[in-house]
């Protein structure tokens, strides 16, 4: 704000001085001349009449002759005070005017008001560099999660968009670099709350630059950064970038995953989806012999997943040479007969993955007429196109953003969440089915709240202080109604963290300890009424055995020195 | 040599000299003190305070504030002499102006003082 006061001074100093300057010489000149008052004596204006009359006719306000009728050689020079004092009054004025206009005070203004804005988070918070497809799908996920994000975008009319949106707490924007320092430290990429920074304009090199900046001016902060190629993935890992992420290698260990264990899959896209959306309705892909169209970036690790799980696939790329593709139908799949060369009767699913959308649907219509039994997946690369796809209903519809802001999502929640889906791929698809069904009793089908709580001296200042009294206090009494102590809250505990050990679906009847880590996924109600257990004493002693403890200076005094 | 340098020691020393001039003589005899040198001396105080706009140093900010001390009093000083004109003492008029425009030159004196200090640490 300073800097932009003082910016304004530099810039009004040659106007005001000019208005001084010129009041000056047409207020002396007019005490000089000589006039004469109604009765014929000699007269000159006094300082300080002169100066009330140039200011008003300089400012082309004109009272008249004051106070008396103007003599020939006062009027002669007012005539000459007019246009020498008017002109630079407008000047002034005018410089003023294009002042507030200027463009780069204008950005002074947005860039202190949102760094202030920045600066006034008291809540963790996110920084979300490029809002783009994935970038406006991310933080209004995050948003309606009740999380803090702070945008910066290159774009004006993206960050338009972004204020035209409707969220739920206000979102600091700014419309810059972010591969500038400055800027990410405008930002807040120092500020104590901030809780990492997601990379993900659709530019890899810009992408590279934000991730090592904010890993060299402060390293502990995770890092979210997409990358498309491998070179630049390996670039950022090298810098220590927390989580890289790749749509395409993601979407093939999707597609792996659906085959072998759907339930897994579904169970990472519940967890990690927007609160209150519908479940997705699980697509089993059958086994068989597939056809990948477009040998890209996204059909390679489509084909390299399918095979390890031991499917024989053929491709189909319009352009083999350049990538790298050895035995491939050369074609764009677009047309029937490069479709019945490849198979396409006896096949059981098809991969439309080229980076047009028209061919890719263009190509799974043409599949769908020769042999309508075919398993449809099909890549998605603009969301404009959305309503085409939607029409068109294919069984799976890739799609580049959602898998990304998927991902972030999994990572910015909690880092228990990542933990747990990673253990959870380890797990056998009976285990998640069980899980699902379970959380499908509790929540319904729609995405549940995922959240995480820490038993430490913040944030669980009730249950630390009966651990210190050596009661048990078992996993079972935080499910627990704090106000019905019969009734169980709407949540599953998903894992325990201990130190180094790890506890898939804690039971129960789990002891709690001292600066244990729980993951919590259930109704929104029972994330809104945990904290209560979590910081009173009072309320947890009574979910623990249903006595209402007299909870009072005197009470307890009367407790511990007065028997029974 | 920077003629901006010789343009901003000529109008804070000048605002200085202009303000002496005034304040100097009796106090209380209005033989001693011209209206056009209080009019001079407040048209190039104002100056003074235009040209030291926008500096961001610390003795930046103090040379502003000098300055703006000196103005307030300085129009003061004209704003009494306007009022009171006619309607008192002369004597008495006179006395308050020059009294406020002693005022104004010690505020003078302290920005010409770190005008002075600022150039003798400047090193090169």
């Amino acid at each position: 704000m300073n800097s932009i006061l003082f910016l304004i001074l530099r810039r009004m100093r040659a106007p005001i001085i000019t208005v001084i300057i010129t009041y000056t010489v047409a207020v002396i000149g007019m005490t000089l001349m000589p006039g004469h008052d109604p009765d014929g004596n000699h007269w000159q204006m006094s300082l300080f009449e002169a100066f009330y009359v140039i200011s008003y006719t300089a400012t082309t306000i004109g009272f008249g002759e004051v106070p008396f009728p103007y003599s020939p050689q006062q009027r002669l020079w007012m005539t000459f005070s007019i246009y020498f004092t008017v002109i630079p009054w407008f000047y002034a004025i005018g410089k003023i005017i294009s002042l507030a206009q200027d463009p780069s005070l204008k950005q002074a203004f947005i860039t202190s008001s949102f760094s202030r804005g920045v600066q006034q988070l008291q809540e963790p918070f996110y920084i979300v560099c490029g809002y783009g497809e994935t970038g406006s799908l991310l933080v209004g996920a995050l948003d309606k999660k009740g999380m803090r994000v702070v945008v910066v975008e290159m774009l004006q009319e993206r960050i338009n968009e972004l204020e035209l949106e409707d969220h739920q707490s206000a979102i600091p924007n700014l419309c810059a670099d972010a591969k500038m320092p400055d800027t990410l430290l405008k930002a807040g990429v120092r500020h104590p709350m901030c809780g990492g920074v997601a990379a993900l304009t659709d530019d890899d090199h810009a992408n590279l630059a934000i991730a090592v900046a904010v890993k060299l001016m402060n390293p502990d902060l995770p890092v979210l950064a997409r990358a498309e190629n491998d070179e630049t993935a390996a670039n950022m890992l090298s810098f220590g970038t927390d989580h890289i992420i790749n749509p395409y290698t993601l979407f093939g260990d999707h597609l792996a995953m659906e085959v072998h264990a759907l339930g897994s899959y579904l169970l990472h896209e519940w967890l990690t989806g927007v609160p209150g959306d519908s479940l997705p309705s699980p697509a089993c892909p059958p086994i068989g012999k597939w056809l990948v169209c477009g040998y890209g970036r996204f059909g390679k690790s489509v084909v390299e997943n399918l095979q390890r799980e031991g499917m024989s696939t053929m491709i189909i790329e319009a352009d083999p040479e350049l990538t790298g593709c050895d035995e491939c139908i050369v074609g764009s799949g677009a047309e029937a007969h490069t479709l019945h060369e490849a198979g396409v009767t006896d096949a059981v699913g098809i991969v439309a993955g080229t980076d047009n959308d028209i061919n890719n649907l263009s190509i799974v219509m043409t599949a769908r007429e020769i042999n309508p039994n075919l398993f449809v997946v099909i890549r998605k690369n603009k969301r404009f196109n959305e309503p085409l796809f939607q029409h068109f209903n294919a069984d799976i519809t890739m799609d580049p953003s959602d898998i990304i802001a998927h991902e972030c999502l999994a990572h910015m929640i909690s880092p228990l969440l990542a933990q747990f889906l990673l253990l959870a791929r380890a797990q056998n698809n009976q285990w998640a089915n069980q899980l699902i069904s379970q959380l499908v009793e509790i929540v319904g089908e729609s995405v549940p709240e995922t959240w995480a709580a820490t038993l430490s001296i913040t944030e669980a200042p009730g249950v630390l202080s009966l651990l210190d009294d050596h009661v048990e206090v078992r996993l079972a009494h935080l499910l627990r109604d704090p106000s019905n102590r019969e009734r169980a809250m709407g949540m599953v505990p998903l894992l325990l963290v201990r130190g180094n050990e790890q506890i898939l679906l804690p039971a129960n009847d789990t002891l709690l300890q001292a600066h244990d880590r729980l993951l919590f996924c259930g109704q929104a109600s029972a994330k809104a009424s945990l904290p209560l257990l979590l910081c009173n004493r009072k309320s947890l002693s009574y979910i623990i055995d249903g006595k209402e403890i007299a909870d009072g200076w005197v009470w307890r005094w009367m407790r511990q020195h007065l028997p029974n | 040599m920077n003629l901006e340098k010789v343009v901003f020691g000529f109008f804070i020393v000048m605002a200085m000299t202009l303000n002496f001039g005034f304040f100097i003589g009796e106090i209380d005899n209005p033989l001693h003190h011209h209206v056009y040198e209080l009019y001079a001396a407040i048209v190039v105080n104002l100056i003074a305070t235009v040209l030291k706009f926008g500096d961001r140093t610390q003795i930046g900010a103090i040379h502003l504030a000098t300055s703006l001390v000196a103005d307030l009093q300085l129009i003061a000083a004209a704003i009494v002499w306007v009022v009171f004109s006619g309607s008192a003492d002369d004597s008495i008029t006179i006395t308050r102006v020059v009294s406020l425009s002693g005022g104004a030159l010690v505020a003078n004196v302290v920005s010409v003082a770190l005008l002075l200090a600022e150039t003798i640490t400047l090193r090169r």
